[in-house]
């Protein structure tokens, strides 16, 4: 037995409609866009430390909560806060593209 | 042995064996021991992922390399966080929709080619491998430090090894991917609670982060060295300013700036190619239960990671002032400083909680290497039992014989593993490698960032891959990987060297460049529009969902009618 056998394409039932090639295509394009979009934005705050560490003195040298500096905070919390919220935009995003795009036909029970 | 030993360790003995126990697989069957039916939810798989991520590098390592780098040792946390992010938006849900075994089963049924297969399972292999030591690695320093002595002749390392080892390849053999999932979502509020017990305690204590990072960055940053018989305090190098000292609240203690984001490129990219944490998708019952449990374990793995860096900092603050009041700091110290920066989480229990607190975080360093080692060896059961014994050596196995086949070699892997990391004692890298778990697993992301995660990125994201553009990616990506870390070590410190250190900036865009050229001169699969509309449809997650559904509703209606009677 496979995954395949369990969770491939499965068989139409009574109510359910299969996904077809162009709303498979459209929805695809879209949650590329969404991905790689989103992607590109982590991309430059994973290499915005560097560049504000050597621009801006204030980074490193000023003092926010805690007494810690704006770049020490970045590393200790910042990031991971950051990281999260991409993640949840992200995934509201794609799943709501998801919804409205693929299985609209389909009848409710 | 004190009592707190011998109850702590009786303590995760009850816990592992306890929970296989209760979650033993009901069938024997390949998706059951492999994937747990895939009916794991998504609070169960986000603590499981969790459990199975965060491992001895995690708990003990970033602490010991924020402990000896300050700031720049924080960049290995930041890493390791973000690494869930490209799964997130690259891979989990179409990785699940597809539905197999593995990452080798992935690419070998999307390619159609069975040399795919074989040339993944190799790069897994590895990966697993430079995975799997670092963790025994971690449960001989955990048992060095709280049992203090060894058994049948053996030394206190070898023994915590070796016992850490084999008791949780015993479990993983017997309960499969249905006991290793509890046991490691377990495992993960265990974990999670004894490190927010300890930033509770250090804190109430009087600890300050933001005071305690300003004292710190007063005076230059030093680190015990070996010298002759001897062990002396040397400064660090500023990697950015070579002519300032490194302090520890400033970037350079390590990295230079290039070292910095090659570091977070090398971990953030490598997540989505470790096969232990990408199988636990193929355990969610949707691809969008996989999208959400992602976003749990992003949620999660943060706040453990901004508590793990916070504890290095107590530790490197703490830990001088202890020295002088508990004569038991003498041998782990010098002036102050631990000689193995791995010890900076359980001396911080010790310090704080006595025995039973040292007891506490030994116990959470036990099971964070358990709990990857487990999914480790379910991983390389998964690669070596379906896609190798399965798919080549015996194609006609029955279910029984595939699953047994997996147990055998999960016993295999184990023994390797343990015996690599007796041959690798941290006390000799220590001075080379500022945190020798660390390191060692930034080696297993390298490979699978540089190597796997381009060839699967392309395989959901790009219709045009080839069976022979993801054998030359996955190739390029692995062996340009190891030549570069294998060269870092010969060269002097500065940017280039960090940049080797950590190659997937320079790997994954080679093996990204490579798949596609040689994707673009060969013929693509024919059957791809069938697998878009698998990976990328969702009508697979509507029937699940629709079958969930109806089983509540049935229930449901069950126990109304028994209220009735």
């Amino acid at each position: 037995m496979t995954p395949g056998d369990l969770t491939g394409p499965v068989p139409q039932h009574e109510g359910e409609i299969r996904d077809t090639p162009a709303e498979v295509d459209a929805a695809f394009r879209t949650l590329r866009r969404i991905a790689f979009t989103y992607f590109a934005v982590f991309l430059v705050v994973v290499a915005a430390f560097p560049v504000l560490s050597l621009t801006l003195d204030w980074w490193l040298d000023s003092r926010l909560i805690g007494s810690l500096s704006p770049g020490f905070l970045t590393v200790a919390v910042g990031l991971y806060a950051v990281f999260a919220g991409i993640g949840i935009a992200a995934a509201t995003l794609s799943s709501s593209v998801e919804q409205r795009m693929l299985g609209s036909q389909e009848t409710d029970e | 042995m004190t009592t707190t030993a011998i109850i702590t360790l009786a303590a995760v003995l009850v816990i592992v064996l306890g929970v296989s126990v209760l979650t033993r697989p009901r069938h024997s069957s390949t998706v059951d021991f492999y994937l747990a039916g895939q009916r794991v939810g998504v609070a169960t798989n986000s603590w499981a992922i969790c459990g199975d991520y965060l491992s001895a590098a995690s708990f003990l390592g970033v602490a010991a390399a924020v402990y000896v780098s300050g700031l720049d040792g924080a960049w290995y946390a930041v890493g390791f966080a973000a690494g869930f992010v490209p799964v997130l938006l690259l891979v989990a849900a179409p990785l699940r929709r597809y539905g197999e075994f593995s990452l080798a089963d992935f690419l070998g049924r999307r390619l159609r080619s069975e040399a795919v297969r074989l040339h993944s399972v190799g790069v897994v292999q590895l990966v697993i491998l430079c995975y799997l030591i670092p963790q025994s690695v971690g449960g001989g320093i955990t048992w060095e430090l709280l049992v203090g002595h060894g058994l049948f002749g053996l030394s206190p390392y070898s023994t915590g090894v070796l016992l850490s080892t084999a008791v949780i390849a015993v479990v993983v053999a017997s309960g499969g991917m249905r006991g290793t999932t509890w046991n490691q979502a377990v495992q993960f509020l265990l974990l999670f609670g004894a490190l927010v017990w300890l930033a509770a305690t250090v804190s109430a204590d009087g600890f300050r982060y933001g005071e305690a990072v300003e004292t710190l960055s007063q005076e230059p940053l030093v680190n015990p060295a070996p010298d002759g018989d001897q062990w002396q305090l040397t400064q660090e190098h500023n990697a950015i300013s070579p002519g300032e000292e490194a302090v520890f609240g400033q970037p350079g203690a390590r990295y230079g700036q290039l070292g910095q984001v090659a570091l977070v490129v090398t971990l953030g990219l490598g997540t989505a190619g470790l096969p232990h944490v990408m199988n636990r998708y193929f355990t969610a019952p949707t691809g969008r239960a996989a999208r959400t449990t992602t976003v749990w374990v992003l949620l999660l793995i943060g706040m453990f990671y901004a508590l793990a860096v916070m504890m290095g900092t107590a530790a490197r603050d703490i830990i001088p002032a202890a020295a002088r009041e508990h004569a038991w700091l003498a041998e782990l110290t010098v002036e102050g400083v631990l000689r193995v920066p791995e010890h900076a989480l359980p001396v911080l229990g010790r310090i704080y909680g006595d025995e039973a607190g040292l007891g506490l975080i030994a116990a959470a360093a036990l099971i964070a290497a358990m709990s990857t080692v487990a999914g480790l060896l379910l991983a390389s059961a998964a690669t070596w039992g379906h896609d190798v014994y399965e798919r080549h050596i015996n194609p006609r196995a029955t279910q029984r014989q595939a699953v047994w086949v997996g147990r055998a070699s999960t016993l295999i892997a184990a023994s390797i593993a343990a015996a690599l990391a007796i041959l690798l004692r941290p006390d000799a890298f220590t001075p080379a490698m500022p945190s020798l778990v660390a390191t060692m697993v930034t080696w297993a992301f390298a490979i699978a960032g540089s190597a796997l995660t381009p060839v699967v990125v392309l395989a959901i994201w790009w219709r045009r891959t080839t069976a022979a553009g993801a054998v030359a990616g996955l190739a390029s990506g692995s062996v340009t990987a190891i030549a570069m870390f294998l060269i870092a070590s010969f060269m002097e410190p500065g940017a280039l060297r960090e940049l080797f250190a950590a190659p997937t900036l320079v790997a994954a865009p080679l093996a990204f460049l490579l798949t596609i050229a040689v994707s673009l001169r060969t013929q693509p699969p024919a059957e791809v529009e069938a697998d878009w509309l698998i990976m990328h449809g969702t009508a697979a997650d509507r029937h699940a969902e629709r079958m969930a559904a109806l089983t509540m509703r049935e229930r449901r209606r069950r126990k109304e009618e028994r209220r009735a009677r």
